[in-house]
């Protein structure tokens, strides 16, 4: 009984923690915070959230150092011009860093340089090798967003938002491949 | 609206996208690998919410007259084959193109490499557009949306189609509670049986 009675008031001294000091929300809170994003985009830059374009944009420059014939292709230029839209998205991802790692500090969660999910679904816990992995895969990921002409944000959050038929066909299919690849390429996580 | 003013506003609404993605834990290999394989769903449920709280935002916006929708082209092997392999692109990268950044951010080493070799994609990407273009991205309907298929305006099909997702999510949470799916470190991971620390001994044969 005295023990008990002498725990309960050392708990309640522990205060909790604010909505921003949090480590997790819920996923519908964070996600009607990101889907309120559409209303700032497209009244201010009349444009959708997207985030593979941005690619283009610094990978125009990047690539211009070692090959200034770059810009004569038509896509590449468009992409490099200095338009409120490809500089807004590329400020609009490096804000993507910026923002997860504000909530990172305010949280105080720290995370290993590799998440430990890799060392079971690769069967080894070389760096080497899931660095290689990595630039494979994003390699991958924006070619393919490209081609598709959106990623994740561009066709997933507001093309389908938009009620588009090419999005709707590119979410689909980037699920079928993301399933078949994680179940066939990958071990159980 | 001037460049700077668009770069400002770019990166005041990453700060917040950032924030929402970590905060949600979407941008963890682990809840992007777990959904992949299918035994994780807290980026579906993100995803979807989203998309739901979007389509009604812009539902409203553009009743009211204030918004163009800027819905992408369709060109059928174009979005099939370009999201196929940004879909495998995903599973093996453990991110997408926007949290890839978002890793950055909380830290993940290989998420770097995962950004070098977007950016690397991206520009062989724009090597090969002229000679993709005529092939890939050529015919097809055009920016072909819900609303020229069923006649409905737009307004309705939106708030209609977010009323059906949030009917899917609320089945989603009932079958699988979200907070049950965070892990001890919030980041989907939840070991294998022989790494628990409270691994049951009864594994071990009993020496006898």
């Amino acid at each position: 009984m005295t023990a008990s009675a002498h725990i309960v008031p050392a708990q309640a001294q522990v205060r909790r923690p604010g909505m921003f000091q949090q480590k997790a929300w819920s996923p519908y809170v964070a996600g009607i915070a990101i889907g309120l994003l559409q209303v700032p985009a497209f009244l201010l830059i009349s444009t959708a959230l997207g985030a593979s374009s941005s690619y283009v944009t610094v990978g125009g420059f990047i690539a211009a150092l070692v090959d200034p014939g770059i810009i004569q292709i038509d896509y590449v230029a468009k992409h490099m011009a200095a338009t409120g839209k490809n500089w807004w998205q590329v400020a609009l991802v490096a804000g993507v860093a910026l923002g997860a790692f504000l909530s990172m500090k305010l949280s105080g969660a720290h995370r290993r340089p590799i998440s430990p999910i890799w060392r079971r679904a690769l069967g080894t816990s070389s760096p080497a090798l899931r660095y290689a992995m990595a630039f494979g895969a994003g390699f991958l990921m924006l070619f393919g967003a490209r081609l598709a002409d959106g990623c994740t944000s561009g066709h997933g959050l507001s093309g389908m938002a938009q009620m588009a038929v090419s999005s709707t066909i590119a979410v689909t299919f980037m699920f079928v491949g993301g399933i078949a690849a994680a179940t066939l390429l990958l071990r159980r996580i | 609206m001037s460049l700077f003013t668009s770069i400002l506003t770019g990166l005041a609404m990453g700060v917040v996208f950032g924030f929402a993605l970590e905060k949600a834990r979407v941008f963890e290999p682990g809840m992007i690998v777990g959904q992949m394989q299918m035994k994780n769903f807290i980026m579906l449920k993100v995803f979807l919410t989203a998309v739901a709280t979007g389509a009604v935002v812009l539902a409203a916006l553009h009743g009211f007259g204030l918004i163009k929708l800027a819905p992408k082209a369709t060109f059928y092997a174009a979005d099939i084959v370009g999201g196929l392999v940004l879909g495998i692109g995903i599973a093996l990268a453990g991110a997408c193109p926007g949290t890839v950044l978002a890793q950055i951010g909380a830290g993940y080493r290989d998420a770097i490499f995962t950004l070098a070799g977007g950016i690397a994609g991206a520009v062989a990407f724009g090597y090969a557009e002229p000679a993709l273009a005529p092939l890939l991205l050529t015919g097809g309907p055009g920016k072909l949306t819900f609303m020229d298929l069923t006649g409905v305006s737009y307004p309705v099909l939106a708030v209609g189609f977010a009323a059906v997702l949030v009917v899917v999510l609320v089945l989603l949470e009932r079958w699988r509670p979200w907070r049950a799916e965070l892990g001890a470190d919030v980041d989907g991971d939840f070991g294998s049986a022989e790494d628990a620390p409270g691994a049951p001994a009864s594994r071990l044969k009993p020496a006898e």
